[in-house]
């Protein structure tokens, strides 16, 4: 093979003159690593970066860095949103009503002066595009009863809208250049709002940097905005490359790029000469049995629920997952208000696994095992995940049948409840407690194990209470009870929060995770 | 005419004798190796060290003594799994291309031999068959029907058969027209009958050829649908996803680089016998067969 | 699998068909009816490839709403409508199709769903990218085939023979996937003989757009910096798709070299005493010529579908990539225009593949 190689790089030194190309020695200059410019390696989940329709990891990453919020998550903190556009917030007892101040000083990128009124459109035009990041502002809204105040109303308390407003869908747009770009905020605007292309191509925010040209399989290059009201980031130029994440490896070590986004914790184990920040990642992994004897009478079966429970082996689930992650105590991620402490969570416990199969009357049941054969998050394959949970259950006297789909058809059939074993995950949509809700009864996620409504009628009552409170130490007591609850007696195992890994080269610094946005591009430096 | 025809079987009888294909050390070769695997395929539970989706060991293990090829991400025995995986892709590829021929033969020989518009309609499906790239048919089919080994199979069985319709077709058309066919169609011998017993023995020896060189293809296009995770699915040892898990981590060299080992040793020893046999052939039907 | 022809372009063994001496007189006429006839089946093959690809699509248990719409917005009933509405999926399959077509005729190929941007504009970008990648594979492959073969086929049976019957085998044997990243790792990252993955390196702006191959519009500007860079990131990943189809052409340049030199003319000229390379170029090469680009355009064909297998690993933002996707994201238009697309490439190719033969060998008549 390799004096077949030579021969061929022969020939193509004939064929084309591109001496350089077999030349030997190292490669050409590399025109990313020098100076100005950051080379940052992502495997691309792109689908626009116009932020009222963008709800994608990539998008959230680059939409951070060229649109402002009312408010932000400053160094990784989720736990405390930090005053971005608006320079405080005040919120009525109630939290039905927050009023932000906006920062006078503040221009987009045109020059145009950032006002409660591009605000406003902004997030209305979130709301009536109907698309994936509306459910944000679901009850709420936005009006400016002055030029430098923004009020957001919700028609139910919503102690969570701080938490809210800093996700970049919902960052602040200039008004006017997108309304000439045939943008709208009316109530049609999912079918009349034509910005999209226009804000593909240039972006018409007042963030630290602008849109430089964008391809959503290839490439995205981010510019330096010279009007930006912050601190000046350090970078003029980012480059984010659509590059698979093994082949990210590789690069970031070669000095082709400076920060690699997607490494897993076995890609990440054992590299040095970089640097690596390794988190636990807000995505939970968890097992649900289905709640419907209709889909079937084993998992609908509260002792097969805890034979399931307590037969999974964490400890060696979170051995496949890789340094830095953690088991999931209960459903909310261990950085966010009202999660569990790690001594809640549920350990491995055969005998009584055994005793509760017994206990059910089933024998030795047969179920199958839904999940996503093409998806990974956070580097983390759910295919291998699901091949151990077989081999643990298998222990217990539970046979499990793969049943792997691609996303698309998994998410139909998980999203349907037919599943009778899923293995699913999910990310957070905004960084507070009340986005788990979802897996309480007659709840998003709850019914998608037909965990219906009324199921459980203490637990759903501590669900309602807990949204309508709004004093922190209140909040975080009652979603804790909600968790106990649901490891005591439910549909839900969680499993584990992978790792959030990112490398980078040693030269560099202000490189740190964001749960919502993977990392703040701006602050590298 | 007779002069050529008998010069003609001369010349071949000259060849065959002077390069019968078992005769040459090509195909010798890769006779042994295809052997070779049958035996792993049959007796993998023997050979194998370990159990292939067994979960025992620790994770990412060197190649060295203890393991010969090293362990995976889920710490199981690469050597076990590549065993094993000759169990999936020897009998899978044999499956699909017997099935390819017989569904290729039948429809091709049909088409040949009544000709007009039945002729017409399947070869315009093969056409529309070839018009597809065959791994891009094959990624759709099994995206439809759902990623599993067995839906890989069918997948590769849609886009291989008209491959074999277009032979068989070639060789009735110029079989039909031949001496004897006429004379046994003069004699009142139905269309099936001069199919089965006048032409399939002119039509037998270049088809079975190809699906020599086919048996190489067919495990290519196997592997590689599920390198893209549209066949095999974990836990299964399967070469192609074996590749795809290893292609993760460059640094774990050891997890792709030996079930790839594996494919290439396969293929090229079907791919050994198979040409060889070609050259045995006449060469106005090698070419039918060669691209 | 084995890649065919369309008729006529190969002749099947012992078909009296197509190879007729005719005489000069009509062949343009002829050459006319072909074209028109072949152009008009193609056409009909396309609209076909459209409707086998919608079906199959529906065939997938899946909701094109559910790949598309967030964990949260799925729950929303108009979230979800006015997805449907927006991409027509609203409608009864019948009329979806029907619509669909309609667009077509008016050369609209509907709007990506994973895009948002017409499906065209995205075919614009990612078919050059590929085609660029196939035909530097495709010149690779003729070049050291051809020559080789040749060398194989003067040297048969000898040591030269041997060893290129050995290597060729080996080509057409190897797993291009796996050699894809076998070589990234050795030739990129343990070598350093080639820049990473990507058409261009990161940040550098492409040529202006008049072709779409980076290659091309670099010399047509003149930027052989940019030239440069454009074939160092080329030759990987093209050399890698080349394994395959050097091994092939080898072969069957080979076996039709061999062929020919069979010819009594051959021996004729040979018994004029003319050297050896001439005999070679002017008498057997020209002759042997005919049925190599044949398979030359088959191989092409297979080429512009191998390249999914090559270019997640050398990030290349080609139509492979973006089948793949389009697939995994359930995205209607853009897996109906793909196949469009690689319908008409390979009709068209086969067209012109079967044109060629008869520019190159007048004895062939076209019918």
């Amino acid at each position: 093979m390799r004096v077949r190689t030579l021969a061929a790089c022969g020939a193509a030194i004939i064929a084309t003159g591109a001496l350089a190309a077999c030349g030997g020695g190292s490669s050409s200059s590399k025109s990313g690593s020098t100076g100005d410019s950051l080379v940052v390696e992502s495997s691309f989940n792109l689908k626009t970066s116009d932020p009222g329709r963008m709800f994608e990891p990539t998008g959230l990453l680059i939409d951070r860095a060229m649109y402002d919020t009312l408010l932000t998550f400053a160094n990784g903190d989720m736990t405390k949103p930090v005053p971005d556009l608006a320079t405080s917030y005040t919120a009525s007892p109630d939290a039905k009503t927050y009023t932000f101040t906006l920062r006078q000083d503040a221009k987009f990128s045109d020059g145009t002066p950032v006002t409660s009124a591009d605000v406003v459109f902004s997030l209305n035009r979130v709301a009536n595009l109907k698309g994936n990041p509306s459910f944000l502002l679901a009850g709420l809204t936005a009006s400016a009863p002055d030029p430098h105040t923004v009020v957001l109303t919700s028609a139910t308390p919503n102690p969570a809208v701080p938490f809210i407003v800093p996700n970049p869908a919902l960052g602040i747009l200039n008004s006017k250049a997108v309304k000439a770009a045939g943008g709208t905020d009316g109530a049609d605007a999912d079918k009349t709002d034509k910005a999209e292309s226009a804000l593909n191509s240039k972006s018409e925010g007042s963030g630290p940097y602008l849109l430089s040209s964008y391809n959503a399989a290839s490439e995205v290059v981010l510019t330096r905005n010279p009007t930006y009201w912050g601190t000046k980031p350090h970078y003029g130029k980012i480059v984010l490359r659509n590059v698979a994440s093994n082949v990210q490896k590789l690069d970031v070590l070669k000095g082709e790029s400076q920060i690699a986004v997607d490494l897993s914790p076995a890609q990440a184990q054992g590299m040095s000469g970089v640097n690596i920040v390794n988190g636990a990642s807000p995505n939970l992994f968890f097992v649900f049995t289905n709640n419907s004897p209709k889909v079937s009478a084993a998992t609908s079966n509260p002792d097969f629920q805890e034979a399931v429970r307590y037969g999974l082996d964490y400890a060696g689930l979170l051995q496949l997952a890789g340094t830095g992650s953690v088991q999931a105590a209960g459903v909310i991620p261990s950085m966010f208000l009202g999660s569990l402490p790690a001594s809640d969570a549920v350990q491995r416990d055969l005998p009584r696994a055994k005793a509760a199969l017994a206990k059910s009357g089933l024998g030795h049941p047969t179920v199958s095992l839904a999940y996503p054969s093409d998806l990974q998050v956070n580097g983390l394959n759910f295919g291998d995940l699901a091949a151990r949970i077989k081999q643990n259950l298998a222990d217990v006297g539970i046979t499990v049948n793969l049943a792997p789909a691609p996303t698309q058809t998994a998410l139909d059939s998980y999203r349907n409840g037919k599943e009778q074993l899923g293995l699913w995950y999910w990310g957070p949509d905004y960084p507070d407690p009340s986005d788990y809700l979802a897996f309480l009864p007659g709840q998003t996620v709850g019914l998608r194990a037909n965990w219906a409504k009324g199921a459980d009628p203490d637990l759903e009552a501590m669900g309602t209470q807990a949204q309508a409170t709004t004093d922190n130490s209140a909040r975080k007591d009652l979603y804790q009870q909600i968790q106990r609850s649901l490891n005591t007696a439910s549909p839900f195992m969680p499993l584990i929060q992978p790792a959030q890994i990112l490398v980078s080269a040693k030269s560099l610094t202000g490189v740190h995770s964001n749960a919502l946005w993977e990392l703040d591009l701006s602050d590298v430096s | 005419m007779t002069a050529v025809l008998a010069d003609r079987a001369a010349r071949r009888a000259e060849r065959s004798a002077a390069r019968s294909p078992w005769r040459q050390p090509l195909a010798v070769i890769g006779l042994a190796v295809v052997l070779a695997w049958l035996v792993v395929a049959i007796f993998a539970p023997l050979l194998a060290p370990q159990d292939p989706i067994a979960q025992q060991n620790p994770l990412f293990v060197h190649p060295g003594a203890q393991h010969w090829f090293g362990t995976d991400e889920l710490g199981r025995d690469v050597l076990s799994r590549v065993l094993y995986g000759a169990r999936i892709s020897m009998p899978l590829a044999a499956l699909l291309v017997t099935a390819s021929m017989i569904i290729g033969g039948v429809l091709g020989g049909i088409a040949g031999l009544l000709g007009g518009k039945v002729d017409a309609i399947v070869m315009r499906l093969a056409d529309l068959v070839f018009a597809f790239p065959g791994i891009i048919l094959a990624m759709a089919v099994t995206a439809a029907l759902g990623p599993q080994l067995r839906n890989a199979v069918i997948a590769v069985v849609v886009v291989s058969w008209p491959a074999y319709a277009r032979l068989v077709r070639g060789l009735v058309l110029s079989a039909r027209t031949s001496h004897y066919v006429l004379s046994s169609r003069l004699l009142g011998a139905s269309s099936l009958r001069t199919l089965f017993v006048d032409i399939r023995p002119n039509v037998a020896g270049p088809v079975l050829v190809m699906a020599a060189l086919d048996m190489g293809n067919a495990i290519l296009l196997l592997s590689g649908l599920s390198f893209l995770g549209l066949g095999a699915q974990p836990p299964t040892a399967e070469w192609g996803a074996m590749v795809a898990a290893g292609a993760v981590n460059f640094d774990k060299w050891w997890i792709s680089l030996f079930p790839g080992l594996a494919i290439l040793t396969v293929v090229l020893a079907f791919n050994f016998v198979g040409d060889t046999l070609r050259d045995a052939l006449d060469p106005r039907t090698a070419r039918a067969i060669r691209t | 699998m084995t890649p065919g022809v369309a008729e006529p372009g190969i002749v099947p063994a012992g078909d009296p068909g197509p190879a007729e001496v005719t005489a000069d007189r009509g062949r343009h006429a002829d050459l006319v009816r072909f074209l028109g006839r072949r152009v008009g089946i193609g056409a009909i093959l396309v609209v076909g490839t459209t409707l086998v690809a919608f079906l199959l699509t529906q065939l997938v248990p899946g909701d094109p709403a559910a790949a598309n719409l967030g964990q949260r917005a799925i729950s929303d009933p108009a979230a979800v409508q006015a997805f449907r509405q927006q991409n027509g999926l609203d409608k009864p399959l019948p009329v979806q199709y029907a619509i669909y077509l309609g667009h077509l005729l008016r050369g609209n190929l509907g709007t990506s769903q994973q895009s948002h941007r017409p499906v065209s504009t995205d075919l614009s970008e990612y078919v050059p990218a590929t085609v660029e990648l196939a035909l530097f594979a495709i010149v690779i492959s003729l070049l050291l085939g051809v020559v080789f073969g040749v060398l194989a086929a003067v040297t048969r049976d000898r040591w030269p023979d041997q060893v290129l019957r050995v290597v060729s085998l080996a080509g057409v044997s190897m797993p291009t996937f796996w050699i894809a990243l076998v070589a990234f790792y050795v030739v990129f990252f343990k070598l350093g003989w080639v820049p990473g993955g990507g058409r261009l390196e990161p940040g550098q702006a492409p040529p202006g757009h008049i072709t779409g191959l980076y290659t091309v519009d670099a010399a047509l500007h003149g930027q052989w910096d940019l030239l440069g860079s454009v074939l160092q990131h080329l030759v990987l990943p093209g050399l890698v798709l080349a394994v395959y189809t050097i091994g092939m052409l080898l072969r069957f340049t080979r076996a039709s070299v061999l062929e020919v030199l069979g010819n009594d003319y051959v021996r004729a000229a040979r018994a004029k005493g003319l050297p050896e390379w001439l005999v070679i170029r002017r008498h057997v090469l020209r002759p042997a010529l005919v049925g190599i680009i044949t398979v030359a355009g088959v191989a092409f064909g297979s080429l512009l579908s191998g390249t999914v297998l090559v270019e997640n690993i050398y990030s290349w933002p080609g139509i492979g990539q973006y089948a793949f996707r389009s697939a995994t994201n359930l995205d209607l238009p853009a897996i109906m225009g793909v196949s469009l697309v690689v319908a008409i490439v390979y009709i068209a190719l086969n067209i012109a593949v079967d044109v060629l033969y008869g520019v190159i060998d007048p004895r062939i008549r076209l019918s």
